[in-house]
């Protein structure tokens, strides 16, 4: 026990007052850039050169989402979890360089010209015959004739509503986004807080032709919907868990949400329903894109995680889960139509269900409609 | 000053060596011994304050173009926070005849927030203080441990808290339900400014009380005695002797409640709903989904100057009252 004697010294040395400044000076030093040191050297020992690094949601690095990737190579991949793609973006641009990220589909254009992104050949994909037909040409992921992005799972935009709170809503004809702008269930609605699935649902309430490429009168017409709103709602929120909680407890009758919110209700027994709105609802779909960072010899690795994400048995896992869609085309009869239905998802035709929705894209006007989002929600 | 190296003729001394030499000098100029002695703090103040500061500063004086930045120098940005307009926004009937808006608006409505939180703590503050400082004898360290014990949890925490506190279904609304009071739960507790008040006020208390409590604990006892002899009724005595001389620490208290509240923006996300955003909302959103962190930077710079304009003074007028008053 060289190092308790030598402990044991030190200690003498400091209560029979034999100690130096200097040596006392030096030994908090030593231990100073130990301390100082331990994380870098912490952090290499954990990382794992030889796989890549996916930066993506939380959630998405569980065990069962890549099972077919670690099979293959006996261990999983590294990851890195962001809040938001925003914030994803600021920290890629100060030069975090992970090999994999997973985006949706309408950031692809803005990262492909942040000269983040790399194509993919889809013929290396041994799951790419299997994805649902309608995600195969999601807008603005195909640039310049070349896929920087393959589509991974999907759900829609629409409203979740209190059966109970709202009678007059259930019949399927009487589906509308104009549940949100209802004066009789003032404060006691909500709305996603950001432009793609909060605004644009305002968009396509306000019955613009295309809600991602309005028109200046569109937009004008668009804010005073919105501005109407306002007073109607008790928060704009991006917190899922928030507004389900809401939902639950009766605080709100309707909220802009996820077709996954349904399925936490229906866990707690609380009467409610996804809406499929006359003016359709939004559809969303998320996936994976490879980054210019690959390096070439890690290039099939990444190939087969990407085929991993793809997978029936990751796309089962997935709709369990997360209750919302995944594009395997294949991963659908493995399912119960209840099961479906509970997910605000459908037991029938897959491909027209996509296709009835508005297809989030890019958002053409975005610096425009951001600000007059913010004056909106400030009031103004 | 005439350095003891040169009150010697210098062939008198034999050469030193080098490291001698440096040593010799290090501890003859005070100055340079004094910034030694600084140098990590002063390191890490400039790495981390100073140099951001200047950066932020720079910033604001670009433009963001889509996904570059022109790095040519411009007052564009400052001109959007000011350009005015024929046409004025309302805000509590106050009208602001700008073409934006939406950011003095909003740092306006920040700083009442603000403001009305910080009168909120230091009354809540004081009596408190007070009590620690003249009527604790026994324990007084085990009082002081109790007072910080909001500062054991996360901040974030402690706004959730208050979440629950003032939600739907939270604990003032069941209770009340439950008592028969209310038969239905208050909807405007929660998701409003007033959250937000009530909210930052208790965030921030212990750190109001606790100069505020230095301050009373150091006032002379026997100048109490003497008002007391000298005829003052205890509420006399409080505002000649205890309150004046309790200033100080007073007042540090509210600039360390105000200045950090005006730019928050995380309590303001999680309780202040429609009507309760501020102007840290608004430069995060610039940062972050408004990719324009120019203008961010611009709306910052402003309300840092505003707040740094306001502390000034604020402190300028307490030092003149105090002058006069020294004078009469």
């Amino acid at each position: 026990m060289e190092t308790k004697r030598d402990i044991e010294k030190f200690i003498d040395e400091i209560k029979y007052g034999r100690m130096t400044r200097r040596k006392f000076a030096r030994a908090m030093a030593s231990v100073g850039l130990a301390v100082a040191i331990m994380p870098t050297g912490r952090t290499r020992a954990l990382a794992d050169d030889s796989v890549p690094t996916v930066f993506t949601w939380s959630g998405y690095d569980a065990p069962e989402m890549h099972g077919e990737f670690d099979k293959k190579y006996g261990k999983a991949p590294n990851f890195s979890i962001w809040g938001d793609e925003e914030e994803a973006e600021s920290k890629m641009r100060s030069g975090f360089h992970p090999e994999m990220v997973m985006p949706c589909s309408y950031k692809v254009n803005k990262w492909n010209d942040l000269g983040f992104l790399r194509p993919i050949d889809t013929a290396r994909l041994e799951h790419w015959p299997e994805i649902i037909p309608a995600l195969d040409n999601v807008p603005d992921t195909v640039i310049g004739g070349k896929r920087m992005w393959v589509p991974a799972w999907w759900g829609l935009t629409s409203v979740t509503f209190r059966t109970d709170l709202a009678p007059e809503y259930v019949p399927a004809d009487k589906h509308t986004w104009g549940i949100l702008w209802d004066e009789k269930y003032k404060g006691r609605l909500s709305m996603i807080d950001s432009l793609i699935d909060g605004v644009m649902a305002a968009a396509i309430y306000s019955g613009a032709k295309d809600p991602f490429n309005m028109t200046d009168a569109e937009v004008a017409k668009l804010k005073e919907l919105m501005i109407k709103q306002r007073p109607l709602l008790r928060f704009y929120t991006n917190d899922n868990t928030g507004w389900q909680q809401a939902l639950a407890s009766g605080e709100l009758v309707a909220a802009d949400s996820w077709n996954d919110t349904i399925l936490n209700l229906s866990k707690q027994g609380i009467p409610s329903m996804f809406m499929i709105p006359k003016e359709g609802p939004m559809t969303w779909t998320c996936g994976i894109a490879m980054t210019a960072w690959v390096k070439p010899e890690m290039e099939n690795m990444v190939y087969d995680l990407v085929n991993a994400y793809l997978s029936v048995d990751t796309g089962i896992y997935w709709v369990n889960t997360f209750g919302m869609g995944h594009s395997n085309k294949n991963v659908y009869s493995h399912l119960s139509a209840d099961e479906l239905t509970k997910r605000g998802l459908t037991p029938g035709d897959i491909d027209a269900y996509i296709k009835a929705g508005h297809f989030q894209a890019t958002i053409k006007n975005e610096p425009v409609l951001q600000a007059m989002y913010e004056e909106v929600k400030a009031g103004i | 000053m005439v350095s003891a190296s040169e009150t010697l003729p210098s062939h008198a001394m034999p050469p030193l060596p080098a490291g001698q030499r440096l040593r010799a000098w290090l501890y003859r100029n005070e100055a340079v011994r004094g910034y030694l002695l600084l140098s990590p703090t002063l390191l890490v103040m400039v790495g981390l304050m100073v140099l951001p500061l200047l950066g932020m500063l720079a910033m604001s004086f670009f433009t963001q173009k889509y996904v570059t930045i022109d790095y040519s120098f411009t007052l564009d940005n400052y001109w959007t926070i000011f350009e005015p307009s024929s046409t004025p926004a309302y805000f509590l009937g106050i009208p602001f005849y700008l073409h934006k808006p939406i950011y003095l608006l909003l740092l306006f409505k920040s700083i009442l927030i603000s403001l009305a939180s910080t009168a909120a703590v230091v009354l809540l503050a004081y009596p408190m203080a007070y009590f620690l400082a003249f009527r604790v004898t026994k324990h007084k360290m085990a009082w002081l441990i109790l007072i910080t014990v909001p500062f054991w949890t996360s901040y974030l925490l402690r706004v959730f808290a208050w979440k629950i506190i003032l939600g739907y279904n939270g604990v003032i609304n069941s209770g009340l339900v439950s008592l028969g009071i209310i038969d239905k739960p208050l909807e405007f507790l929660l998701y409003n400014p007033f959250a937000v008040i009530i909210t930052l006020a208790h965030a921030w208390a212990a750190v109001a009380i606790l100069p505020i409590y230095v301050s009373l604990e150091k006032i002379d006892r026997s100048l109490l005695e003497a008002a007391t002899d000298l005829g003052d009724s205890r509420l006399e005595r409080f505002l000649r002797i205890t309150l004046p001389l309790s200033l100080p620490g007073t007042i540090a208290a509210s600039l360390l409640v105000f200045i950090p509240t005006v730019g928050d923006y995380i309590t303001p996300t999680l309780v202040g709903g429609t009507s309760g955003i501020m102007i840290g909302n608004v430069v995060q959103s610039l940062f972050s989904k408004g990719n324009n962190a120019p203008l961010a930077a611009a709306v910052s710079v402003v309300s840092m100057m505003t707040i740094t304009i306001m502390v000034c003074i604020f402190l300028w007028s307490v030092g003149r009252s105090r002058m006069t008053r020294r004078e009469i």
